[in-house]
């Protein structure tokens, strides 16, 4: 089966030749299958957030390959670069970013616009998401109007719409009560589960990573060991990362 | 410590500060220009030929002064977008609120004074170049104008100085009266829409009732002069509220038709084009009314200024139908004559009887060569050119006489046949008149001949008659009427445009997030620039359009005094439009700088 994700002996050096440089990854070497529920974790500072501008093509790495979906992002060019972030990747990121000026329906719609997806097609595609994520009551909404939790379903939503082969999220919990954090987990899970998105997200909170099917642990730019909850409830999962953290950053 | 810090903060803005600076020299310069001009009494004394231009300046500094502040004020917002989550973070790690306030007082108050030394200084260049610029290209007139003006200099730095100084105090109060969690979520406050209809609804049919009486006013006073002292007046009012009420309902409800339309709307970035725009309108009201209203105010001073002109051509052809008058021409006169191009001429032979004051005309020249002369209508203002075999006849002996020698243009004209013209004693002269295919073409040889022909006849220097020095008079008169519409024109233009470029800068700040996003999820960058290309035209266009029409209605005013007002409307409109379209390409060059990495 194709991989969805495979990264080969990525490095990014922050930085130009001459001047003050910061290698921020070096040689990282991972896979993700399709359908795959996958958690990055690191200590701030340790190369998460640049690993995933990579992934999404936000950044390029200095050397090595990235493939999604089949394709070698680093060979993409800005116009290419900016279909395949519209076309095969969604985004969540830890401060929501919605258009405040927009409603939640026309934030969610917002993609397939940009794809010029006829509108016909808009409205199915956005009943269907938002019924999923139980957004239907707030579809006329501006974000102002919203609780933190419903921002970031939102957003959650405005990365499903479109269907993308793999789901980005940089610290989706971040900025959530624990409660709303719990809600957004249960429907990621959810969707994974039952539509086959895969999903790669990265975190430093063993709580959200607990949902995940494996774990990476990046440290200093570098993806130490890996951890498969295989069998185990997410309650036993949270221990052993609890556990392996402990291990990890000593 | 906290110095240290904020002028740091200021480095790494420096594109920002340098937008900011420029635009308040350009507010100063332009300030300075036009008091040089409005203050100077003798300029205005000596090229005004009616007591009406002290009031136009007077009421155009009033104008100025008010675009001015509120260009400022744009200006100034500008400056707390940019430096207000500053700020705020200074404050969230302990500086005092006091030492904060104090800060932001200096760097308005340091700003303001430095672009308005340079700026002044700029202006007084930019006037003797403009001026000089107008002056040749127009061919004007114009005494007693110098670039260099302590008054309006002095009155220059006085005003700035006292705006800079509130400005600095509102920026203290402000920043020490905001809370620290607003100032560091600035950017994320959008401001709610209204969704009010009926309001709207109510809004729309008052602002077109309120357009409809402006302009009912406007057409008025040109049927009937004397209406005009309570004409304008009531014109200014109500086409500004006019104007408000239009812009703030008929756009936006022009916008939610289109959101409402998904096949427009829900293609690409149109939605959130629209959405900025209905975010922007409301906010933009107040600013987009008052450049429309300026834009029609410059525009239509520029238009009537350049009217005059015209009416310089078309009063001067009143005045004579031939372009040059010669008698007893010499071989060079003569040569001269030839080379004007498509000459139309006619000789006529005269003799004169001094006692009798007669002047005695062949009537077999004139039946060959019918003379031609304007006859001027007063009722309509307007002359038509007719032709007469018979110059006796007084309705046509007036236009002949003023082609002869001053001395005799109070004598009579006797037509006699060829033998009875034989027989009058005296020398018989000849008169030769021409009619070229255009004066103004022709006008530099024209005037070697109407110069050579006053050396021949020293009497006839400033004697009038002849169109050259109809010519020179009406020049000089009209010259500076239309110099102070240019000037007023493009003052006020500069000033509201760059008061839109600052309102729409003032807001780029705010947008970095969203358009960050947009590329973030995908979306090219030439979508992203077009689509800010596309929302600052629209910011543009709205006033711009409601602008023409209030000029192209507002000329109704001038049907009396200006002949067919509205020929040749091009030229001015061209000029306005070019200029306006350089800012536009300005503020979104320097938008897309501000948002776009
Ligand atoms: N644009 C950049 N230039 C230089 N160094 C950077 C840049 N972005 C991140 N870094 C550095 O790279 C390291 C990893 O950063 P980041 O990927 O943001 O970490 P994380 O998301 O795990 O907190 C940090 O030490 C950071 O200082
Ligand atoms: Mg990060």
């Amino acid at each position: 089966m194709q991989k969805i994700v495979e990264v080969k002996n990525v490095e990014k050096i922050y930085g130009k030749v001459g001047e003050k440089q910061f290698k921020a990854l070096s040689d990282v070497n991972f896979e993700v299958q399709p359908g795959e529920f996958v958690g990055i974790m690191g200590a701030s500072g340790s190369g998460k957030t640049t690993l995933l501008n990579i992934l999404s093509t936000l950044d390029t790495p200095t050397s090595g390959s990235v493939q999604i979906a089949g394709q070698d992002i680093t060979k993409l060019n800005t116009n290419e670069m900016a279909d395949f972030r519209a076309n095969k990747i969604g985004f969540i990121f830890q401060d929501f970013n919605l258009l405040e000026n927009l409603t939640a329906y026309e934030n969610i719609a917002l993609p397939l616009a940009l794809q010029n997806v006829s509108p016909k097609k808009i409205k199915p595609a956005v009943t269907a998401i938002t019924e999923k994520l139980g957004l239907t009551e707030i579809l006329n909404h501006y974000p102002t109007e919203l609780s933190g939790g419903q921002k970031q379903r939102v957003a959650a939503a405005r990365a499903l719409v479109h269907e993308p082969s793999i789901v980005f999220g940089d610290e989706p919990t971040g900025a959530l009560d624990s409660k709303s954090a719990r809600a957004l987990m249960d429907t990621m899970t959810k969707i994974n589960r039952e539509d086959n998105v895969s999903i790669l997200l990265v975190t430093h909170d063993p709580f959200s990573a607990s949902y995940c099917d494996r774990i990476l642990f990046i440290r200093d730019g570098e993806i130490g060991q890996e951890l498969k909850k295989e069998e185990s409830s997410r309650g036993e999962f949270y221990q052993e990362i609890l556990d392996s953290l402990g291990t990890f950053v000593e | 410590m906290l110095n240290k810090l904020a002028l740091s903060g200021i480095k790494h803005r420096m594109r920002d500060y340098t937008v900011l600076f420029s635009g308040l020299m350009i507010a100063s310069a332009i300030f300075y220009m036009f008091l040089s001009l409005a203050l100077n009494k003798t300029f205005l004394k000596s090229n005004s030929p009616a007591a009406a231009t002290a009031f136009i300046f007077g009421f155009g500094i009033v104008l100025l002064a008010i675009i001015t502040i509120v260009y400022i004020n744009y200006a100034n917002t500008f400056l707390l977008s940019m430096r207000q989550k500053e700020y705020g973070m200074f404050m969230m790690l302990g500086a005092k609120s006091s030492k904060i306030s104090r800060m932001i007082f200096v760097e308005t108050f340091t700003i303001g004074a430095i672009s308005t030394i340079i700026g002044a200084l700029l202006g007084i260049i930019a006037t003797k170049y403009v001026s000089q610029w107008m002056i040749t290209a127009l061919d004007m007139h114009v005494t007693h104008f110098s670039s260099f003006y302590l008054p309006a200099l002095v009155w220059t730095f006085i005003f700035f100085i006292v705006i800079f100084v509130f400005s600095a105090i509102r920026n203290s109060i402000s920043l020490r009266r905001t809370k620290i969690l607003t100032l560091l979520h600035k950017d994320s406050q959008p401001s709610k829409i209204k969704r009010n209809g009926a309001v709207k609804a109510v809004q729309a049919v008052l602002g077109i009732i309120f357009l409809v009486i402006g302009y009912f006013c406007m057409w008025y006073i040109g049927k009937n002069a004397a209406f005009i002292f309570l004409g304008v007046p009531i014109a200014l009012v109500t086409i500004v509220i006019g104007t408000y009420f239009t812009i703030n309902s008929a756009i936006t409800a022009v916008i939610s038709l289109l959101k409402r339309n998904t096949k427009y709307s829900q293609k690409g970035l149109n939605n959130f084009t629209l959405s900025q725009l209905s975010f922007r309108i409301g906010d933009y009201t107040k600013i987009l009314s008052m450049v429309s209203i300026m834009f029609a105010l410059a525009l239509g001073a520029i238009t009537v200024g350049l009217g005059f002109q015209k009416q310089i051509s078309a009063v001067v052809n009143g005045q004579n139908y031939y372009d040059v008058a010669v008698h007893n021409a010499d071989t060079a006169q003569k040569n001269r004559i030839n080379h004007l191009s498509g000459d139309d001429q006619s000789n006529y032979s005269y003799k004169i009887d001094d006692n009798k004051k007669i002047i005695y005309y062949r009537a077999s020249e004139l039946k060959k060569q019918p003379f031609h002369y304007e006859a001027f209508n007063m009722k309509s203002m307007i002359s038509t050119t007719k032709k007469s075999t018979n110059i006796a006849d007084p309705d046509v002996s007036y236009s002949m006489l003023q082609n002869m020698m001053p001395k005799y243009r109070m004598s009579q004209i006797k037509m006699v046949n060829d033998a009875d013209y034989n027989n009058i004693p005296g020398k018989s002269n000849t008169l030769t008149l021409v009619k070229t295919s255009s004066f103004k073409n022709n006008l530099s040889k024209i005037r070697t001949i109407s110069k050579e022909e006053a050396k021949r006849y020293p009497e006839l220097k400033n004697a009038g008659g002849d169109k050259y020095s109809a010519y020179i008079m009406i020049n000089g008169f009209f010259s500076g009427l239309e110099f102070m519409g240019f000037f007023l024109g493009i003052a006020f233009l500069a000033m509201l445009a760059s008061c839109l470029m600052f309102k729409i800068l003032s807001g780029a700040n705010g947008d970095v997030k969203r358009y960050n996003m947009l590329y973030k999820i995908g979306t090219r960058q030439r979508v992203l620039r077009s689509t800010i290309n596309k929302e600052i035209a629209v910011l543009f266009a709205v006033p711009a359009g409601l602008g023409v029409i209030h000029v192209l209605l507002g000329l109704q005013m001038f049907k009396g005094i200006l002949f067919q007002p509205y020929t040749h409307i091009e030229v001015p409109f061209g000029i306005f439009i070019v200029l306006y379209l350089c800012y536009y390409l300005l503020t979104r060059y320097l938008y897309k700088k501000i948002v776009l990495k």
